[in-house]
């Protein structure tokens, strides 16, 4: 099986290379790099292309890492023992009927290799990802209660991405393959925006590419990346304008950030003097 | 042997090579997985390569063992070049060879030099890109090394589009050293790292324990027990020196951190001073608003104290009572006290020094940068320094 890319994405042949290389190996790819550089669909074109199952877990800062592989229902489980269970079908004494299996318990148990993506795991605390570690490298977890092991039988594909939000730990680096996704030069941004847009005209391009790139360049707190291009572009053709300099149409979906705002639009006011 | 060296190579380079690393590259290997220099390229810094700091030096590493290319640390534009070796190198032999004049140190512009140079990196560079061209002009290589294939490798001239290989020598990667100066992305990574999660908030989570034993108290009744969930309520005092000539130069440095400390934490407060702290600090950078450093002193202990200052004074300002250079300042009490309370108050606390660490020695403050630094854990302004100072300020 190699993964090759697809008619909705944009496969950077080296990042291409790096995918099949970490299948081959079976170990975990970690991707690093600006929001917006596509490390999150990359794990969902794989899936699409390969026709493989995809997994997903958000990682926020409160998740304490063990549910993601299982929870146990405990209220519910509480409400059973306190009022009974006639009509439900579950069983009070059974303990994997207020299991509910998150998403690396469910990878996990998959009888077909799927895909495992866990997204920004920066966001979860360092002893959280010290807990997947091992999880992810054994490919099994113990279910505490009843001492139960859950081993996967086809190891997932996994992808980790990260917006290096907060340090990753050494050890947790240690057990992937990382690779920081640079932002998209002009000439593969342009087969991004290719894969988007059908008849796009090609001078409305030149011309938002060419102020994209130097937006970009202005060092902005949150500077736009490509889903804001995808987007502005979108606007402009949809109403036909063709931007340049003195002409900004749209920039509140370049730039987000109320103190970028300000500083555009006081850059802006200078260059209308000069 | 050859890849061995390698990895070896790699390590004096502080690339952070392991030997589990090598076993899992040797097994790739095997699989079939680097077929050629560009795929080994791609296979070798994904097992060996972990973090984006370390890219730029296994690419110097890369380019020196397979391509024979000696790589300066130092990106391009950056006059730090004539002091590495590899730029000595090059102009011993460009000399000896004829082509620049014996005087072109003192004669030619520095710009001009340092282009001269990196002109001939790249059009190293190129000569491996292309393929046509092969480095083994054995011996007469500007960098000295010899560039003959050896183990058996050889430079494929991919067709060139977007070779992974091709990047190197473009020094993508060389802002994020560890050295780097900071810029705002890199500063705003390193400062998130920087959390005091505590119960706050209101309860809405289950208490598990609590619920069973309540219950059980309960006779069997459901008790359900909520609790709160953690939250991250970290204060941060920012103390900056903003006065004297010495600080000066730093004074954008001083901005970029003061203004990302302004956006990372909700609760975080500053306070400017001048050389270093007495009897009070003051709320505006015009230093008109006093505040007692007492009252400083009453602040939570768990808050993070930074304080930002090149520590270079006259020793008397440190040592004696009213030492202060300025008027206004003028305190029976040396600053070294002051300092001292400071850090017995606050556990986490930190100096952020923006002269370099490997300067501190050399700088005519490095008397007091000593005597600050035996009271205060000391750090520079590189991203480096920040993490350590953030690894400080969480208590590890």
């Amino acid at each position: 099986m190699e993964f090759q890319g697809s008619d909705k994405y944009y496969l950077d042949p080296e990042l291409g290379a790096i995918v099949n290389i970490a299948m081959v190996m079976e170990k975990p790819l970690l991707l690093t790099g600006e929001a917006g550089t596509g490390k999150t669909q990359l794990a969902l074109e794989i899936s699409r292309t390969l026709g493989m199952d995809i997994e997903v877990l958000r990682c926020k800062s409160t998740i304490k890492g063990e549910e993601s592989c299982y929870v146990q229902d405990t209220v519910l489980r509480l409400n059973d023992a306190r009022f009974g269970t006639e009509a439900t079908g579950r069983d009070v004494n059974e303990f994997f009927d207020y299991v509910i299996w998150g998403p690396i318990g469910r990878a996990f148990r998959s009888e077909k290799r799927v895909v495992l993506l866990l997204d920004e795991i920066d966001k979860t605390e360092s002893d959280v990802q010290d807990n997947l570690l091992d999880v992810l490298e054994d490919c099994e977890f113990t279910i505490r209660e009843v001492n139960r092991v859950v081993r996967a039988e086809k190891r997932p594909v996994i992808v980790i991405t990260s917006n290096a939000k907060r340090e990753l730990s050494d050890p947790f680096l240690r057990r992937c393959y990382c690779h920081h996704i640079a932002f998209p030069e002009p000439e593969a941004m342009r087969e991004i925006v290719a894969l988007h847009f059908q008849d796009l005209d090609q001078g409305l391009l030149d011309a938002a590419l060419a102020i994209f790139y130097e937006l970009r360049q202005r060092g902005y707190e949150k500077p736009p990346a490509t889903s804001e291009l995808l987007n502005w572009l979108g606007a402009l053709q949809h109403e036909r304008i063709t931007p340049d300099r003195l002409n900004m149409p749209f920039v509140g979906t370049l730039l987000k950030r109320t103190e970028d705002l300000l500083a555009f639009r006081q850059g802006g006011k200078h260059s209308q003097i000069h | 042997m050859f890849l061995n060296d390698f990895i070896l190579r790699l390590r004096d380079y502080g690339v952070p090579a392991s030997l589990t690393d090598a076993i899992d590259f040797y097994q790739g290997l095997e699989k079939g997985l680097a077929p050629d220099l560009e795929s080994l390229f791609v296979f070798a810094r994904l097992s060996f390569v972990r973090r984006v700091e370390h890219m730029d030096a296994y690419e110097r590493a890369f380019a020196f063992h397979f391509l024979g290319i000696d790589l300066p640390r130092v990106a391009e534009g950056d006059p730090e070049l004539f002091n590495t070796k590899q730029f000595r190198e090059w102009l011993r032999q460009t000399i000896a060879k004829g082509d620049l004049p014996r005087q072109a140190i003192w004669t030619m512009r520095p710009e001009e030099l340092m282009k001269r140079f990196w002109d001939t990196v790249r059009e190293q560079m190129k000569a491996h890109h292309g393929g046509s061209r092969w480095i083994g002009t054995r011996g007469n290589s500007p960098f000295g090394h010899s560039g003959s294939a050896r183990g058996g490798v050889r430079v494929f001239g991919k067709s060139g589009n977007r070779s992974a290989l091709k990047v190197v020598g473009e020094r993508k990667y060389v802002d994020y050293s560890d050295a780097a100066s900071l810029r705002g992305e890199n500063l705003r990574q390193a400062l998130a790292m920087l959390k005091n999660l505590i119960p706050a908030g209101p309860r809405d989570q289950l208490d598990i324990d609590e619920t069973i034993y309540e219950s059980a108290k309960n006779g069997g009744e459901i008790d359900l027990v909520f609790k709160r969930s953690l939250l991250d309520r970290i204060e941060v005092v920012l103390l900056i020196d903003n006065g004297g000539y010495s600080m000066l130069p730093h004074v954008e440095l001083t901005r970029l951190l003061f203004s990302k400390i302004k956006n990372r934490f909700r609760r975080a407060s500053t306070y400017f001073f001048h050389n270093t702290v007495y009897g009070s600090v003051f709320r505006d950078p015009m230093r008109r608003q006093r505040l007692p450093t007492a009252e400083l002193l009453r602040r939570n202990p768990d808050t993070r104290l930074l304080i930002l200052g090149d520590a270079a004074m006259a020793p008397e300002e440190l040592h004696l009572s009213r030492g202060a250079i300025s008027w206004d300042a003028e305190d029976d009490e040396p600053s070294l006290t002051w300092l001292e309370r400071l850090r017995e108050r606050f556990a986490h606390s930190v100096w952020l020094n923006p002269v370099a660490k490997e300067e501190w020695r050399e700088t005519y403050g490095y008397p007091t940068i000593e005597a600050v630094g035996r009271i205060f854990p000391m750090e520079d302004l590189t991203l480096g320094g920040i993490r350590r100072a953030v690894d400080l300020l969480n208590g590890l």
